[in-house]
């Protein structure tokens, strides 16, 4: 067994990289790394889109997103199966009624799993109904119709969209402020950003997804992984302006060893 | 004044029914604005210029679902249709479980025009697995043993002397998704010659690849057909469609310019 | 246990499938013969339970007549059409003549209902847009100006109203928009990377059940 030539190089930077995080956030954990996390104010709006709902008596629709949690793009739904946890507790919290849409079939036993737990450790289990996490489509087309169905009818007072979105984000979106719901977009999909920003209250932007989980638990394994994610950015960027630098002056160093 | 703020809360139904009258027009009487072609569209062409019509086959990924639209669609209609004009043979494979029929609706508009399957062009179908599978079949493009027709894929005519990716003389992906997969599993690796064709909105995602040599030509939905169109010789739907675009853009940009001359006199009477 | 071992076969397979993307020798054929089974197995199952649920929420509407009934009734009648029609193709694959009624309604049905929920976004776009750009402040206003220049720049009016819109609207989407791109690409990147890492060594733990 060998590595095949052209991943030599990604596969030491995985194993370099994942020792720097896991030992950051082992050193987070036991309380020799402080982490403090800047203030993201669409993650602090979680909150009060789910009391407004609960004021308005209507209710909170989540969705997390197109992804599914086989392919490469797992790590956003998965982050959005954290936000969505942290909003079952709000909903919990605040007796605000969730509807929670899905997509991707894989991913429906663990947003009911996930929905169940929040509402049974907030002693409310009664709160969970067998519609409240409902798998609408696996077709994308099928699945925007869906839940732009869903956000008409059931006047959502609070719309929350977290996770991978493709060409129907702006459906979703402009189908909240139809009906004049708070609208918190959370994604990592750059192409599907403009349309959030243009429709919803607040758009959390590219890695901020994943800094969700651990913003809103404050659990310091996760706040040593977000300090371990911008280290690595720390370097990235250090490779980036050496590379800049000796490509402009003719060595081809860098480049040949990212390729190796 | 009432109509200041009539002009900043302009029911959208109107702007809905201006919007599909001002692109019904030009799809009836097309206004014929001139089209520029960009580089990222002549790059493509000139490839397909360039090949040798005995000796090259072409390798096609349709990567998109029908839902994606006439944006995704409309681009392999134009590249095929210069393939057929030069007689380069070609070959589908789809990791995306629709994209085989995508492909059979070019076949099929082929063959009725006197093309033969087997020999002009092949469908192997799909391929499951994303990512592992690109890598899989670029290493040995015989891991996909029958076609879609249920022919063995040795057999087909079009695929003598095809082992690896690199037999295809060019690899052209078909997509509404995200063209790093290629690059990542088979391009960079095996130093492949490809390019993209992809919908308009996720062009920006392509051009960080495009800009880096890695694709080598990028087509963007609509307006790229257009082009590719027009680099025929042959306008047709696309072209069209361009003027209704036109009109659709002119119509949004009247509208911005009501809403924020709205806000301002009504920020200008507030005072 | 219930958590340990679910952990455990996470961390195995991702291993194997990381390895089987990157190396030569066995792996790829552990991949290709034994996990990837096992995930359309998987998926099916999935499926199966989706669609379980579909019947009981559509089913329960149905038997109680509450508002939109008749739309349960279309949905339930339609996937399980599709779903007995598609089964009996593949347990039939000499039956040419159902392939090409499936073929066909799929061709009538779906596709141009796909096709009319995409042409919605067209429509969505334009008041969106309206209601949006308004030069509030100013990065509302460089995000107008800049939305207005894209536009023209990209349909073909553009350069007959100005001949540089073309060049000022490839500007704009190759170095500004490409560099805050590249920004948020090479983030999301590092971050998938942690979030999968954290899901590998099972310190992320919400998709097993259970809150923060």
């Amino acid at each position: 067994m060998s590595l095949v030539e052209g991943n030599i190089f990604g596969f030491w930077m995985f194993i370099v990289i994942s020792v720097v995080a896991v030992w950051i956030m082992t050193q987070s954990k036991n309380g020799k790394f402080k982490v403090t996390l800047r203030r993201i104010n669409g993650l602090e709006a979680l909150e009060e889109a789910v009391g407004r709902a609960t004021e308005m008596g209507k209710p909170v629709h989540y969705t997390p997103g197109l992804g599914d949690i086989v392919d490469n793009k797992a790590a956003e739904t998965f982050a959005a199966m954290e936000i969505l946890t942290y909003v079952a507790d709000l909903s919990a919290k605040y007796s605000a009624e969730l509807i929670v849409t899905i997509r991707q079939p894989n991913v429906f036993p663990l947003a009911q799993e996930s929905v169940k737990q929040s509402f049974v450790a907030a002693g409310k289990p009664d709160m969970y109904q067998e519609n409240t996490v409902r798998f609408i489509s696996s077709n994308q087309d099928a699945y925007t119709s869906g839940v732009v169905g869903i956000l008409h009818r059931e006047q959502a007072a609070a719309n929350i969209m977290a996770g991978l979105f493709m060409g129907e984000s702006l459906l979703l979106a402009e189908a909240g402020a139809q009906i004049g719901a708070m609208q918190i977009a959370i994604t990592a999909s750059t192409t599907q950003l403009p349309f959030f920003v243009a429709a919803c209250d607040y758009t959390i932007i590219g890695e901020e997804l994943f800094a969700a989980g651990a913003y809103v638990s404050q659990d310091k394994v996760k706040m040593g992984g977000i300090a371990a994610q911008d280290y690595i950015k720390l370097a990235v960027m250090a490779v980036i302006v050496l590379g800049t630098i000796l490509s402009t002056s003719g060595s081809d160093f860098i480049r040949v060893l990212l390729t190796k | 004044m009432n109509w200041i703020n009539k002009l900043q809360t302009i029911d959208r139904r109107i702007i809905y029914i201006l919007l599909l009258v001002v692109c019904a027009i030009p799809l009836v009487k097309p206004l014929g604005v001139p089209l520029q072609v960009t580089d990222m569209t002549r790059d493509v062409y000139d490839i397909i210029e360039g090949l040798e019509p005995e000796k090259d086959v072409v390798l096609l990924s349709f990567d998109y679902a029908p839902g994606a639209g006439l944006d995704a669609h409309i681009v392999p209609v134009a590249v095929v249709e210069h393939l057929a004009q030069r007689g380069i043979k070609w070959v589908s494979v789809s990791f995306n479980p629709e994209g085989p029929m995508m492909a059979d609706l070019i076949i099929k508009d082929l063959e009725s025009r006197g093309f033969k399957y087997g020999i002009d062009f092949a469908n192997l179908g799909y391929l499951a697995g994303q990512e592992t599978a690109i890598r899989l079949f670029a290493l040995d493009c015989l891991t996909i043993t029958t076609d879609t027709r249920g022919n063995k894929t040795t057999d087909l005519p079009v695929m003598q002397g095809i082992k690896t990716a690199k037999d295809f003389a060019f690899v052209h992906q078909f997509t509404s998704d995200d063209p790093a997969m290629w690059i990542r599993q088979a391009v960079d690796p095996m130093g492949l010659r490809y390019a993209v064709g992809i919908v308009t909105v996720s062009v920006p995602s392509a051009m960080p690849y495009y800009n880096s040599g890695q694709i080598k030509g990028l087509l963007g939905g609509l307006k790229a057909a257009a082009e590719y169109e027009t680099l025929l010789g042959k306008p047709g739907r696309a072209v069209a469609m361009m003027d209704a675009q036109s009109m659709a853009h002119l119509l949004i940009i009247g509208f911005i310019f009501l809403g924020n001359l709205g806000y301002f006199l009504g920020k200008k009477q507030g005072k | 246990m219930r958590k340990e071992v679910p952990m455990l076969i996470t961390f195995v397979v991702a291993i194997i499938v990381m390895l089987s993307s990157i190396t030569t020798g066995p792996l790829p054929d552990v991949f290709k013969n034994h996990i990837s089974p096992w995930m359309t197995i998987v998926s099916a199952f999935a499926v199966g339970l989706a669609s379980v649920n579909l019947t009981r929420v559509h089913g329960q509407k149905i038997s109680r007549k509450r508002d939109g009934w008749v739309y349960s009734l279309i949905l339930l009648g339609s996937m399980f059409f599709y779903g007995i029609f598609r089964s009996y193709i593949e347990i039939n694959p000499s039956n040419m003549a159902a392939a090409e009624n499936y073929a066909l309604c799929y061709n009538h049905i779906l596709s141009p209902l796909s096709s009319g929920i995409w042409a919605c976004l067209a429509f969505y776009v334009a008041s969106s847009s309206y209601r949006a750009f308004r030069a509030r402040s100013m990065e509302a206003t460089i995000l107008l100006v800049s939305a207005v220049v894209v536009m023209l720049g990209a349909a073909p009016i553009g350069a007959q109203i100005w001949s540089k819109f073309p060049a000022v609207q490839r500007w704009l989407m190759n170095v500004p928009n490409m560099t805050g791109q590249r920004g948020i690409i090479i983030g999301a990147a590092i971050g998938s990377f942690v979030t999968a890492l954290r899901v590998l060594l099972g310190i992320e733990r919400g998709h097993l059940g259970g809150t923060q």
